[in-house]
């Protein structure tokens, strides 16, 4: 190829690859803030269920509790306490001692005559406490009130847990204190995080290095040749782009608008029945159902889309030449467009109801990203099995139903049996419609795990799904 | 072109064998019941066997044989449409079909969005189409019709549109199926003119057709295909002479 137009420039688009890859490396960083360090930690004490008193905690009494716990930075220990539905006084303490040493961790009091009967009265270390991994330790709770006029901790008297003792007044009494110690762990591919950036890095550039000697030398290169592909098909593809796009809403009042209306309607619909009829208590629910109305009808539109791509261009495939993933791939380009207009009344419903968007709702677009890919790879399974058996389109539409109903989009995930979470885990569209949520939604970045997990799935799709459409495209244009 | 080699397209023994269950089937009970009661009875059908042949740069090539003789086949394994069972094809350079024209017309769009669309299927670049634009539209003498949906052309002028667009180009290697002349009586004249113009500037041509007095005036070259094999590759005179026997 000596023509100067088609000529690339191969040493700058790779430069651009390196540079796009250290801004996305360092706005990561800035984007995903604590998230990228710190993770809820795995060695929580979740509270055991009430079932008595522990004491009268009147003045003189003292109530401890001896606990171990795996947490890497303990930051909060909270205790349930009993009124015996009567009004108290006096003041009430805990304390968080280390035996070992004596060291006191925490110390908090309360006015006892503010607590009511089953709250949960937390103290936060000021620092988060990290020196006390699985070690001993030693919640202490006491009092000034009278009796008669005193609160009590609660206790599961059939609680019995490893290393965990609960005295009264130096006595040990059988169960577990009705408490709960949380904190954060870290985490170490976060706090490897440049390095790992940089080992990636390097072996980026090394790459790009080795695939620029070899051009320079005028050998056969996937990559050159993939890019000097997207140069040659990019004008056809924007125009096939174009064309979906324009054909979809013409002789259409108002044509374009139906993208953007359409969502919020399919929202509003969907809150109305599920905030009236089946009561739910997802804090701002709307939010949290246009979020997932807006991903999983990409999804279905992307695939339906994507299915009819081969069979809908027949008339072209048996006429003229081009490479057959240009049709699969065009049909998910004009689905992403429309998602990319759908964002507008996402983001409308989400100022309206009041969500404060932190820096994490920058991430929400990598699950929207992994989101597409996993579309086109799924898509073009279905476009190549449509070819050879035209029922697919019947079981699509059968499977996208249950799809939906497998995915929380419009409950929460908590009503789902245990039995049913398993379902829930192997379902890609949970973890990126969750994801997105929890950044948009929540102002936090998952864990730097669930970025990898998504990226891999949405991949792995894509590669079955291109293999299979390559190893069976040359058999197409017998079946049309 | 760096490429200085003499030929054009290299038809190296290219066989092509359709593997087709007798009666489509396309439905996945279907499959499986057949399947499983041992009915589902494949059929082989040879359209092209073991044919070869070289077009040399710049030169206009014909393929003479009678319906169903396996030229259409041939041109769709040339153009890429088809990839043979057997054998190779090696094109060294871009091949613009003129098989049927119009491919890819989309009827909800304007003339002018359709000349975009189709420029594009047969590749084109933007560049070009932007710069050609003009003649497109004048040579398809549409007029302010161009900014109409082609749903609403007749059939006459959506083909003089379709011509228009195919016949810009100054391709490398042209594959003709049948001198088109579309339109009314001047139109066909200003078509058949335009092929002509477009065989005889240089280009290399393959050409089909069923009239030898064509071959004769334009080939230097001619392949006859018959029941799928090369029955005689040789010059124009001396093929034709035969065939027409």
């Amino acid at each position: 190829m000596s023509d100067p137009k088609r000529e690339l420039n191969i040493k700058k688009i790779f430069w651009g690859v390196l540079a796009a890859y250290i801004l996305l490396i360092v706005s990561f960083n800035f984007l995903s803030g604590e998230q990228l360090h710190f993770r809820r930690s795995r060695g929580e004490v979740a509270s055991p269920v009430a079932d008595g008193g522990a004491a009268e905690l009147a003045q003189g009494v003292i109530v401890e509790q001896t606990f171990q716990a795996k947490i890497q930075r303990l930051e909060r220990v909270s205790v349930q306490w009993g009124t015996y539905y009567r009004s108290n006084a006096g003041t009430v303490t805990m304390e968080l001692v280390r035996p070992s040493d004596g060291a006191l961790l925490m110390r908090e009091s309360f006015d006892a005559a503010t607590i009511t009967e089953g709250q949960v009265l937390s103290m936060t270390a000021a620092e988060p406490v990290e020196t006390v991994y699985d070690v001993p330790l030693q919640l202490r709770l006491y009092a000034d009130s009278e009796i008669g006029n005193a609160v009590a901790p609660l206790v599961a008297s059939q609680d019995v847990r490893e290393g965990f003792v609960l005295t009264v007044n130096g006595g040990a009494v059988p169960g577990t204190l009705c408490f709960s110690a949380s904190g954060t762990d870290y985490i170490w591919t976060g706090l490897h995080y440049w390095e790992f950036s940089a080992i990636f890095g390097a072996l980026l550039a090394l790459l790009l290095l080795l695939v620029w000697r070899r051009y320079r030398r005028g050998k056969h290169s996937y990559l050159v040749n993939a890019l000097i592909a997207m140069r040659k098909y990019r004008f056809l593809i924007r125009q096939l782009v174009a064309r979906d796009f324009k054909t979809k809403y013409k002789r259409s009042i108002l044509g374009i608008f139906w993208s953007f209306l359409n969502p919020l309607l399919t929202m509003l619909v969907q809150y109305v029945v599920f905030s009236t009829i089946f009561k739910s208590d997802i804090p701002n629910f709307a939010a949290y159902l246009i979020i997932g109305t807006v991903m999983f009808n990409f999804f279905g539109e992307a695939c339906g889309m994507t299915l009819s791509s081969i069979l809908g261009n027949a008339s072209l495939i048996t006429k003229v030449y081009m490479p057959k993933y240009i049709y699969p791939l065009t049909r998910t380009m004009s689905s992403a467009v429309n998602l990319a207009i759908s964002l507008a009344p996402l983001l409308i419903v989400c100022l309206g109801t009041g969500v404060v968007f932190q820096k994490s709702a920058v991430l929400a677009l990598y699950f929207f990203v992994c989101l597409i890919i996993f579309s086109l790879g799924f898509g073009m399974l279905l476009a190549t099995s449509m070819v050879f058996f035209r029922d697919t389109q019947f079981l699509w539409n059968v499977l996208n139903m249950m799809w939906m109903y497998a995915t929380p989009i419009f409950y929460p995930e908590t009503i789902l049996p245990d039995g049913f979470r398993i379902v829930l885990q192997i379902n890609p569209l949970y973890h990126f419609i969750k994801s997105a949520r929890m950044c948009i939604l929540n102002g936090l970045s998952p864990e730097p795990t669930v970025y990898l997990q998504c990226l891999t799935i949405a991949l792995g799709m894509l590669l079955v799904g291109a293999f299979v459409f390559y190893r069976k495209q040359n058999k197409f244009v017998l079946y049309l | 072109m760096s490429n200085k080699s003499k030929t054009m397209i290299e038809v190296n023994d290219v066989t092509m064998r359709f593997h087709m269950n007798l009666d489509k089937i396309l439905s996945l009970k279907e499959f499986v019941t057949r399947k499983l009661s041992g009915k589902l009875v494949y059929q082989d059908f040879t359209a092209l066997e073991h044919v070869s042949f070289t077009v040399r740069r710049g030169e206009t090539f014909g393929l003479i044989g009678r319906n169903g003789a396996g030229k259409s086949t041939m041109l769709k394994v040339i153009s890429g449409i088809l990839k043979p069972t057997e054998g190779s094809v090696v094109c060294n350079g871009n091949i613009v079909p003129m098989l049927e024209l119009g491919s890819g017309f989309d009827m909800d769009l304007t003339g002018r969005e359709n000349i975009f669309l189709n420029g594009a299927i047969l590749g084109y670049s933007e560049a070009f189409l932007k710069e050609k634009y003009e003649e497109i539209v004048a040579f398809s003498e549409l007029g302010q019709f161009i900014e109409t949906p082609i749903r609403n052309y007749s059939s006459g002028m959506l083909a003089r549109l379709a011509f228009s667009v195919a016949s810009v180009v100054k391709p490398e290697v042209l594959i003709v199926d049948e001198i088109l002349a579309v339109g009314d009586a001047a139109f066909q004249e200003k078509s058949r003119a335009r092929m002509l113009e477009l065989m005889g500037g240089g280009t290399t041509v393959l050409f089909v057709s069923h009239s030898l007095e064509q071959i004769r005036q334009m080939c230097r070259h001619v392949a006859w295909l018959e029941n799928g094999r090369i029955k005689m590759v040789g010059r124009a005179e001396d093929v034709c002479a035969v065939y027409s026997i």
